[in-house]
């Protein structure tokens, strides 16, 4: 076990950081309007890529970096720590990409993956569905085989940017003979196909960044298929799990940039001509915060260190995902308690940073019901961890 | 960078568990083992080098988390802790150590060590006990062994700042008074120095640098020993709960417990993990590495005690008496948190360091 860089990861880092002041862009310049936000994001993953930090650890002849996966955590990290945005092709690069590479064929992997880099093309994925969400293999979207072609119809939803993909993984039900997990697959839906309808969703925080997606006898064909007939949850578990795994590093910098936020408006912000963070109690919940951020950045390494070293990422990716979960929702609550009155003070310059942390208290709900909500998290720990007896 | 394990590491930890499964009473009895356990354990671990020999040049705070996490999960009690921690903290130092301290520590001695005092916490800035360069004068409390040790390494205050002494156990001027504690397998005494003779001295800086690293290296395996014990008592429970059956079925099945199981693993693996981290950043001399240490030390205190409480749930009425061996675990799990700062204690530094940090950005 070894934390220290080594030379070429100080070099990469420092090739970040000049890159970064070269581009001098941060997520606070980010534009409020969706679409103009959406264009600004994109032109960012671009200039990413193009720098070679995008799917640094992709193959090479599909368009990635063909280097060491650390290289990828070093880039993220360097990246999250200086305030900049996530990656726009978030479901493309965490869901469906990881799925093509590893399920895909060539010919598929060619003409998807450099796009989904270059986030010249964005990806939605159609997994749940009003009346399969947690119970994901209950899913009712239909394709159904016609010669060369498999006609969808049904509807999904949590379709984070569907708006605006140009693609999309749909798992849809090919047969309905089978036990339900092994009657599921995964297809390609190009979103500009004719009976494809698309409708945005409003959050609580008042964005619409994810949206409901209407199928209707919608044609895809047979070569969109991903892996074999059939795949399709296994296909999903494969990714969900990824996304779990790999999403929490540059999470977990994102989380100590909004603590160290929180701290020095702490600092400045006083009640009754005393700054907030003298408040014994304001720097003990501060400290409790920053532990959550902390650990979960040392657990994620140690997950990640075996995904690193050639092992799938498996269902201890769970745990990870709980403690990001815990981490982000135990931030933005020690936040709220710890400006406390002065969050409603009426003072206009205050407004901003205000908007800032009521959004993240808000947004942060979500952390324990996207990607599987914390209880279907347990579940996986206590079925494929803990092998604890169903009966 | 790179975070597995060498296989070096697997097979110390892998040898001390066989060790500790050979010489030690199992944890159920292991609260009646007596000095002639405890020697014996030791001998066999001073034999496998452990201070000495072909595997001590290899031994950093990683490997030290390694054995102590073995120790707690057989609830195995021998001056362990304070002769690795002493030693680990003075490594880095060797070349400047006075000779006394050098002759010591080169050998098998077994080291407690004197930190805190009664009705004081763990910061160092608490130190009231004073001494000279020949003399010690002060109370100590919460020293583990001390009636079955070779030395004392005794935080004391000389000309206005902290240092660490090394004191011959059962010198002139030592009084061991055995307290009351919470786990009977590891022994605990108040010791009071009157003018007691020194072996050697660490001060000024050098000492303040080996007293911060002792502290650091003192919770991390205090912490390491607290997820043993955990994640021994841990396995128990969900191996009973898989097999006793109510209602019908195993208790295992409810969802309640599933999920209650699924939140203790989640502490108890990144328990492990973040003890592995700190003990990885002080070993790599990264910068930080001692608050590292403080948030492991802090979180595990808390997480520990919460998978010792969860497996006490798992099992039931039956962990309430004394056979089981459950409270045996708990007890070690809240007396390792207690020792060199608890949950609270650490959170308070943490949270005073964020506010110092904000206030030079300030200024």
């Amino acid at each position: 076990m070894q934390l220290a860089e080594t030379a070429s990861e100080r070099a990469l880092a420092d090739e970040v950081r000049a890159f970064l002041a070269r581009e001098d862009f941060h997520s606070e310049q980010l534009p409020h309007e969706l679409d103009e936000r959406m264009a600004v994001l994109k032109r960012w993953q671009a200039a990413c890529y193009e720098a070679g930090f995008v799917g640094r650890a992709w193959p090479a002849e599909f368009g990635g970096g063909g280097r060491p996966p650390v290289e990828q955590i070093v880039v993220d990290q360097e990246l999250a720590a200086a305030g900049g945005p996530e990656f726009v092709n978030v479901v493309g690069l965490g869901v469906l990409g990881p799925s093509l590479l590893r399920f895909g064929n060539d010919d598929q992997r060619r003409r998807y993956i450099p796009p989904i880099l270059s986030a010249e093309e964005i990806w939605c994925q159609g997994f749940s569905e009003p009346e399969a969400g947690s119970d994901l293999a209950s899913l009712r979207t239909r394709a159904v085989q016609d010669g060369d072609t498999f006609v969808i119809s049904g509807q999904k939803t949590w379709v984070s940017w569907g708006q605006y993909a140009a693609l999309c993984g749909v798992l849809a039900r090919t047969d309905e003979s089978v036990p339900r997990h092994r009657g599921i697959s995964m297809l390609i839906v190009d979103v500009s196909s004719p009976g494809v309808e698309v409708r945005p969703m409003t959050q609580i925080t008042g964005h619409a960044e994810f949206s409901e997606l209407f199928l209707d006898d919608v044609v895809v064909p047979r070569e969109n298929l991903l892996g074999e007939l059939g795949d399709g949850w296994r296909i999903a578990m494969y990714t969900l799990g990824h996304e779990r795994g790999t999403a929490a590093l540059p999470r977990q910098v994102k989380l100590r940039t909004w603590l160290d936020r929180a701290v020095s408006v702490a600092a400045r912000r006083e009640i009754d001509g005393r700054p907030l963070l003298e408040d014994p109690e304001a720097q003990r919940g501060l400290a409790r915060a920053l532990i959550g951020i902390e650990v979960l950045r040392h657990h994620a390494y140690r997950t990640v260190g075996e995904f690193l070293s050639g092992g799938a990422v498996g269902p201890e990716s769970s745990s990870v995902k709980l403690l990001m979960s815990e981490a982000e929702q135990r931030l933005a609550e020690t936040v709220l308690d710890v400006l406390g009155p002065t969050l409603l003070s009426g003072d206009r310059d205050d407004v901003p940073e205000n908007d800032f942390w009521y959004e993240t208290y808000l947004y942060s709900r979500a952390a324990s019901v996207y990607g599987g909500t914390r209880q279907i998290q347990r579940d996986i720990i206590a079925d494929r961890v803990l092998a604890l007896p169903k009966e | 960078m790179d975070l597995e394990l060498s296989d070096e590491q697997v097979w110390i930890e892998e040898s001390v568990n066989t060790l500790l499964d050979r010489h030690w009473p199992p944890a159920e009895r292991a609260w009646q083992a007596g000095e002639a356990e405890r020697t014996r354990l030791w001998e066999s671990l001073v034999e496998f080098g452990l201070f000495g020999g072909s595997a001590h040049g290899q031994l950093g705070a990683i490997e030290l988390c390694l054995v102590a996490r073995a120790v707690g999960g057989h609830l195995a009690s021998v001056p362990l802790l304070g002769s690795l921690a002493v030693r680990n903290a003075v490594a880095p130092v060797a070349a400047e150590l006075p000779d006394g301290f050098a002759a010591v520590l080169g050998g098998d001695s077994r080291v407690s060590v004197a930190l805190l005092e009664p009705g004081r916490d763990w910061s160092i800035s608490d130190t009231s006990a004073s001494m000279n360069s020949t003399r010690l004068t002060g109370t100590k409390a919460a020293v583990e062994h001390a009636a079955a040790i070779d030395h004392l390494a005794v935080v004391a205050v000389a000309d206005g700042q902290p240092g660490l002494a090394l004191v011959a156990a059962g010198s002139p001027g030592i009084e061991v008074t055995p307290q009351s504690a919470l786990d009977a397998g590891v022994p605990l005494s108040r010791v009071t120095f009157a003018d007691a003779e020194v072996e050697g001295v660490l001060e000024g800086e050098l000492g303040e640098t080996v007293i911060d690293r002792l502290t650091t290296v003192g919770g991390l395996l205090a912490a390491a020993e607290a997820v043993g014990a955990a994640g021994a008592l841990f396995a128990q429970a969900r191996e009973y709960a898989s097999e006793r059956r109510q209602f019908g079925r195993t208790i295992a099945s409810n969802q309640a417990l599933r999920h209650l199981m699924a939140d203790l693993h989640v502490r108890q693996a990144s328990s492990w993990s973040t003890t592995l981290f700190a003990a990885a950043a002080l070993d790599d001399g990264i910068s930080g590495a001692h608050q590292t240490a403080s948030v492991a030390k802090a979180y595990v205190s808390r997480a520990a005690r919460e998978v010792a409480h969860g497996s006490i749930q798992v099992f039931g009425g039956i962990a309430f008496t004394e056979e089981h061996p459950a409270h045996r675990f708990l007890r070690r799990i809240i007396m390792r948190e207690q020792q060199f700062g608890d949950a609270a204690h650490h959170e308070r530094q943490i949270g005073r360091a964020l506010a110092a940090a904000a206030s030079r950005v300030a200024a």
